[in-house]
């Protein structure tokens, strides 16, 4: 083999190895695994904290109030989609209680009068003409909303 | 000299030829490149037959638009209330008498919505939660240059928060504007499913405090699962069909309106 072509060679070597190391360095731990992404960014997903604990964790300490729920309309209402969890589930609830204050403005939310909302099972009433001094906790039992309290 | 030369032109001709066939045949018997070959389609499919594929059903017949998904999401991936951004939030579309159509979405449906347009324009009135569509081809994973932008075995596209460099490429490529970026993080973010909640055997935040159960998550793969039997009872869309992203959230009751 002539020196030149020898030489040329040598370098063309040398040049692919230093791109190999480079990329080798360069990729992450685990790039490639399953796919053209860093397989262990799915750990990373699974290692959130959540919030929301589901219903059979309140359960724990508000089994009455669950019985009573199931006994009426707002039985198929989880205790979290009113009571938003105000700390991370792995942290005791009693630290930030999760209390709603039952006001027009929170039941409205679901049960304002919106076209949209017509024939979806949803009990629906104009705000603004039903006991509009009072609050709607005055009355209704938010988990039994047809126990209607005397007044 | 003449014969000669024919004679000599025939034999390489069959020399050639026969190794030509023979090489074809050879490496069709042994398939010597096989190894280095991407698995086919089929063989991941197989593969993967043990894992969940993760969708979710939107009955439209059922949501009230009261936007505790929306709020939800925020409290559970800890979005940001604002500046208004959203992985999941709730559209309220409005056709009125003249035909034109007017959408509305403020705060992304949290406090519930409300109805801007005087009863006696409208023409009907409908909730369209949004969230992603967690595309089986999706543009977002096409388009990111680094390999941040995924679609999980499980078939959930996920965020590589780590390795995302910031670029907004997949925002842009996103047909159903379903990314942003996080102002706090820097990075983009989507709707992961709830990914640590799914694989711990939860449901995603908004499935869970949906008071009408509008929301079905489920196993696409499990026969026996709420969204199997959803999509069995139901006439399912996508939305934009015709970009052929093959979405894995399925609407009930879709008009024709929605973008």
């Amino acid at each position: 083999m002539p020196k030149l072509i020898f030489r040329l060679f040598l370098t063309f070597i040398v040049f692919v190895g230093i791109f190999i190391l480079i990329q080798k360095l360069l990729t992450p731990e685990s790039f490639g695994e399953y796919g053209h992404y860093r397989a262990n960014s799915l750990d990373d997903n699974k290692m959130r904290t959540s919030f929301y604990k589901g219903d059979a964790k309140c359960t724990e300490c508000h089994q009455d109030v669950y019985d009573l729920r199931e006994t009426d309309v707002h039985s198929g209402v989880r205790c979290e989609s009113c009571h938003s969890p105000k700390i991370d589930a792995t942290t005791d609830c009693k630290v930030m209680p999760p209390i709603v204050k039952g006001t027009n403005k929170f039941c409205a939310e679901c049960h304002a009068t919106n076209p949209a909302r017509l024939k979806k099972g949803v009990p629906q009433l104009d705000f603004k003409e039903h006991y509009v001094k009072q609050n709607c906790i005055e009355c209704h039992n938010p988990h039994a909303p047809w126990e209607l309290k005397e007044k | 000299m003449g014969t000669e030369r024919k004679v000599n032109n025939r034999r390489k001709f069959f020399q050639t030829s026969a190794a030509l066939v023979g090489g074809t045949l050879l490496y069709a018997l042994i398939k010597p490149f096989e190894a280095l070959a991407q698995p086919k389609e089929e063989e991941i499919k197989t593969d993967q037959a043990n894992l969940a594929l993760w969708g979710m059903g939107v009955d439209l017949e059922k949501c009230i638009g009261c936007g505790k998904c929306a709020e939800a999401c925020k409290i559970e991936n800890k979005v940001p209330k604002e500046p208004f951004y959203f992985r999941t939030w709730v559209e309220q579309y409005t056709v009125k008498n003249d035909g034109t159509v007017k959408i509305e979405s403020p705060n992304g449906g949290i406090g519930g919505l409300k109805q801007s347009v005087p009863d006696e324009e409208i023409f009907k009135s409908f909730m369209v939660p949004k969230l992603c569509n967690h595309c089986t081809k999706a543009p977002c994973v096409q388009a990111c240059p680094v390999g941040a932008t995924y679609i999980s075995p499980d078939g959930v596209v996920l965020v590589d928060e780590t390795y995302c460099i910031g670029c907004s490429y997949c925002i842009q490529a996103c047909p159903y504007g379903a990314r942003f970026m996080n102002p706090i993080t820097k990075v983009a973010d989507k709707c992961t499913f709830c990914y640590h909640r799914i694989s711990e055997g939860l449901q995603p935040a908004c499935v869970e405090v949906c008071p009408t159960d509008a929301r079905i998550f489920g196993d696409l793969r499990d026969k026996e699962s709420d969204l199997v039997k959803f999509l069995q009872v139901n006439p399912t869309q996508v939305l934009k069909p015709h970009l052929n992203t093959h979405s894995r959230v399925f609407y009930n009751a879709l008009s024709s309106e929605v973008k």
